[in-house]
């Protein structure tokens, strides 16, 4: 059968913003390197009241990871199972229908939504990526209290972000509703400028 | 003025939304009378020291918290899961569980 030309085409939540390349201060190494992460798996994971205990051995049975304590997130590589609020939980994983069939593996213990098109998700690292970030939420972001398995569900910039830190290099990743993509940027933009942003595009 | 959410930890009372005093308890509609609705819907005390209040911590977890706060100094001596709040209440002081 003839494939039947369209004008539509799948279009990344950053495509419109992150434009590769060095922007802001020019001297130097860049102070941030922002990353668009396209293509993720993303669950929205709700426990039904009661069934916590057998959510976590779902859970562990698929990732092998246990269900984060409130503001944690652990990973196993680039899956990961995120903390977003009481009984709440996002699932990650790197590439698009990874998580294809989930709701249907946790059938009677958790309602799930897939979030991979819903959110858009950034990582940010590099020596000021904390420096920036700080700049936007009110949260204490220093290594005493914020380090690697550590998330935040807050707000930057009256913009609603959930942002989840990897390794101390320091690599944050920051997920914002798909909509609010260019709000968010145009913030980033601003506060990355002073410590020079290299933004890499897949 | 910041709030110790029991999830979040401390945060900005700009994330969160107020809703009010924490007391009252809906009477139950078909049975209540009109004094009593009115009692529920209408009338607070509005006390200089400690009230327990309802907040929303809408930009973060998105949990309903009751704070207990000083309302001359807005120290805020607790702050507890409304959901588990309620859940106390739902038992009896006798100890029997009244309905859900």
């Amino acid at each position: 059968m003839a494939e039947h030309a369209t004008l539509w085409r799948p279009r990344g939540a950053w495509d419109l913003y992150a434009h590769a390349g060095r922007h802001g201060r020019s001297e130097g190494p860049a102070g941030v390197t922002a990353t668009p992460r396209e293509g993720l798996a993303l669950m929205s994971v709700t426990a039904v009241d009661g069934a916590e205990e057998r959510l976590a051995a779902a859970l562990r049975d698929r990732f092998g990871l246990s269900l984060p304590e409130p503001g944690g997130a652990l990973f196993s590589g680039e899956t990961g199972l995120i903390w977003s609020g009481p009984g709440q939980w996002l699932a990650l994983a790197p590439t698009r229908g990874d998580l294809d069939g989930f709701g249907e593996t946790l059938k009677g213990l958790a309602a799930v939504a897939d979030q991979s098109d819903g959110r858009a998700v950034l990582r940010l690292s590099g020596p000021d990526a904390r420096r920036v970030l700080e700049k936007g939420v009110s949260v204490d972001l220093h290594p005493r209290a914020f380090g690697p398995g550590h998330t935040a569900v807050t707000a930057v910039a009256h913009i609603g972000v959930q942002l989840w830190q990897r390794d101390d290099a320091p690599t944050y990743e920051i997920a914002v509703a798909r909509s609010f993509a260019g709000s968010l940027w145009s913030w980033l933009e601003e506060a990355a400028a002073e410590f020079g942003c290299e933004v890499r595009v897949a | 003025m910041r709030i110790r959410c029991p999830y979040c930890g401390e945060r900005d009372n700009g994330e969160f939304s107020y809703l009010g005093d924490a007391a009252p308890v809906r009477p139950d509609g078909m049975e209540a009378s009109p004094q009593a609705m009115h009692d529920y819907v209408y009338l607070r005390d509005n006390r200089a020291g400690e009230i327990r209040e309802l907040w929303y911590h809408g930009a973060g977890c998105r949990a309903w918290l009751v704070v207990t706060r000083d309302t001359r100094t807005h120290t805020v001596a607790d702050v507890q899961p409304a959901r588990d709040v309620a859940k106390a209440r739902a038992v009896t002081p006798a100890g029997s569980a009244s309905h859900a």
